[in-house]
């Protein structure tokens, strides 16, 4: 009973406040009405490291295709497609792996874009899957006492590929991108890996994985970066309506 | 703006587990820590054929591998003398690996009693056994580091009898036919 009483004397206060602050604001505006169009879809593009990696490098071949699209003003659908050969050479193993990736997810923009831009400074995150293969092109077997019986180090050229092999990931990324001519973008990005699954060949385990990169000996984690260069392709546009209101003096 | 905090929060983790992996990673998987066991040797005990259960030294021991020293003589070959003139009851022995699944033999000579050859008085001589020591090696994998390791299946251990009249070796039992680390005794020599 009470309750509604004290209720409706609320709601009326609340009334006549506001009927004062109405009347107190009785200065005329102006409102200005100014129209962007807004350019938003799909932004494809690739890594720029990865095609300088396969330039300039004789142990790795690789590319990778990015894209991502705008769901909201802040969330984006993102997601990279690569294929990968790389070659870890060190004093007692040389393996080739070779295979490709998929990742997706999304990226979550925290850059206010002002008027008609697109651009973004964003951490997302990845579920990342790959299958590969790996070939054994030469071990070394450690022994030791290789002196006694003068065997030295023992080196076999074995070529055993270890096909059908798969993992999967789960990545956290942060990068910013930026428009450097109409509808290009350049950006940067620096990923973090956490291996949850792999699927590990016999009496072998997986150096490298496309993708993941190289893996460690002291636990699941990976690194990765890009560098990448993509095209927006403006396929919605939206007029993005800004509204100024000026005081104007009566 | 709890996102931009959010972000700031998410940045900062991020930066910080990369650096504590690059720094982990940097040093242990580059190199093959002599701590990490790999190829193992033949471990054999000594023991006493009377009483099995009690391990018993052979006297003044020398052992070497066949065909590496001619004159066994400390001086001249101290990494190729396993044992010289010692009272051991336990043994090491580098195993030849050659290539996988194919089986070799190493043989080793055991001289007992090497301070009779040494000494002055031609009457008394050492006593010289040859064991062959048979198996098929496999390579395992130990880590990118290190690379991969042999181990030894299907071990036998005999003592070639046929130019010794008088072997000094009673028998051979051979506790674990494959070769896998030097934490057990693989082989017990009674004597």
């Amino acid at each position: 009973m009470y309750a509604s009483y004290i209720k409706s004397i609320a709601l009326l206060l609340l009334c006549s406040t506001m009927a004062f602050a109405q009347q107190n604001d009785k200065k005329k505006t102006v409102k200005d009405t100014l129209i962007f169009k807004q350019k938003y879809g799909l932004r494809l593009g690739t890594d720029l490291s990865k095609l300088a990696h396969t330039f300039l490098s004789d142990d790795y071949t690789g590319f990778e295709i990015m894209g991502d699209y705008r769901l909201t003003k802040q969330i984006y659908l993102a997601g990279e497609l690569g294929n990968e050969e790389r070659t870890i050479t060190n004093e007692v193993l040389d393996n080739t792996t070779k295979g490709s990736y998929f990742k997706g997810g999304i990226d979550i923009n925290f850059y206010k874009n002002w008027l008609d831009m697109e651009n973004m400074i964003y951490a997302g995150f990845r579920v990342g899957a790959s299958t590969f293969s790996q070939t054994l092109n030469s071990f070394d077997v450690y022994n030791f006492y290789n002196q006694y019986w003068d065997e030295g180090q023992l080196s076999f050229e074995e070529g055993q590929e270890f096909k059908g092999l798969t993992a999967l990931w789960g990545e956290l990324i942060i990068g910013l991108k930026a428009e450097i001519l109409n509808n290009l973008y350049a950006g940067v990005n620096v990923q973090l890996k956490l291996l949850v699954s792999q699927n590990e060949p016999n009496n072998f385990e997986n150096l490298y994985i496309p993708g993941f990169n190289r893996t460690y000996d002291s636990g699941n984690f990976g690194t990765g970066y890009g560098f990448n260069l993509s095209y927006l392709v403006p396929i919605f546009k939206k007029d993005k309506v800004v509204i100024e209101e000026n005081e104007a003096e009566e | 703006m709890p996102l931009i905090n959010k972000t700031k929060k998410i940045i900062a983790l991020a930066i910080g587990v990369f650096i504590t992996v690059n720094l982990q990673s940097c040093e242990r998987d580059d190199i093959c820590a002599a701590s990490t066991a790999t190829t193992p040797r033949l471990i054999i005990e000594f023991y006493d054929v009377t009483s099995t259960e009690d391990l018993k030294s052979v006297p003044r021991l020398t052992a070497y591998g066949e065909g590496l020293v001619t004159d066994p003589n400390e001086e001249t070959n101290p990494d190729l003398l396993l044992a010289f003139n010692e009272n051991l009851n336990a043994l090491e022995l580098p195993l030849i690996i050659e290539n996988e699944d194919i089986e070799v033999t190493s043989r080793f000579i055991l001289e007992r009693d090497s301070n009779l050859r040494l000494d002055e008085d031609d009457t008394t001589d050492s006593n010289i056994d040859i064991i062959d020591v048979s198996y098929i090696p496999e390579f395992e994998y130990v880590s990118r580091a290190c690379g991969y390791k042999t181990i030894f299946t299907n071990l036998t251990v005999n003592v070639d009898t046929d130019d010794d009249s008088d072997p000094w070796i009673s028998n051979i039992i051979v506790d674990v036919e494959t070769i896998e680390n030097e934490n057990t005794v693989h082989v017990r020599i009674l004597h």
